[in-house]
């Protein structure tokens, strides 16, 4: 039963991080392209719109399923 | 003097909340033809990406402009964490409050939800208007 809360644990911590360097790089180029072309901001957000979507797709399907080992499987 | 035309880049985002119920109705109509706990499931699971993924469009949205970008990556950091956080949030309710639910047909919906709305971006084009 333990092995089935490390497992979520371990889903939703590593999805976590990868989340949050690729929104850390993804933010930091986003400010970084602004500052150097500032008539292209809208665009730029866009663009980081579409990036943002792609980037957090295998963590929310992560958190999907360490959800359901905790409730379902484990509870 | 000539003024100057600044172009205004925007994601139709109406087009693609509606775009994303329709293949959620007829995701959960597939499902329903199984029987009729498992379309049910199919709709809660499309419900859970599509909240907190308008959430996070309204929050990242909120601040357009070169001006207005430090606020806007803000914004993006919040919004991401605060999507993941419903998400998680909704997906523990269902599996403690919906009782029976069809597992599958949740998380099978919920996925080609994550899949679709990725796609979604890459397929409707950011408009220009003046």
């Amino acid at each position: 039963m333990e092995m089935v809360f490390i497992a979520a644990s371990i889903i939703i911590g590593f999805g976590a991080l990868a989340t949050g360097i690729g929104f850390g790089i993804l933010g930091g180029k986003l400010l970084e392209a602004t500052a150097r072309q500032p008539e292209m901001a809208n665009q730029l957000q866009v663009k980081t719109f579409i990036m943002a979507g792609l980037l957090d797709a295998v963590p929310m399907i992560g958190v999907g399923i360490a959800m359901y080992l905790i409730f379902v499987v484990a509870g | 003097m000539k003024p100057r035309r600044h172009q205004i880049t925007y994601v139709p985002l109406a087009r693609w909340l509606i775009i994303e119920f329709t293949g959620l109705v007829v995701i959960s109509l597939i499902w329903s033809l199984q029987s009729f706990l498992a379309g049910y499931s199919a709709f809660i699971g499309g419900l859970i990406f599509i909240v907190p993924n308008a959430w996070f469009v309204h929050r990242v949205y909120r601040y357009q402009g070169a001006r207005q970008t430090r606020l806007m990556v803000g914004n993006l950091f919040r919004a991401e964490s605060t999507k993941i956080a419903l998400t998680a949030v909704f997906f523990a309710a269902v599996f403690t409050l919906m009782e029976p639910v069809h597992v599958p047909a949740l998380l099978f919906t919920f996925a080609v939800m994550v899949v679709t709305g990725g796609a979604l971006r890459w397929l409707i084009r950011p408009q220009t208007r003046r």
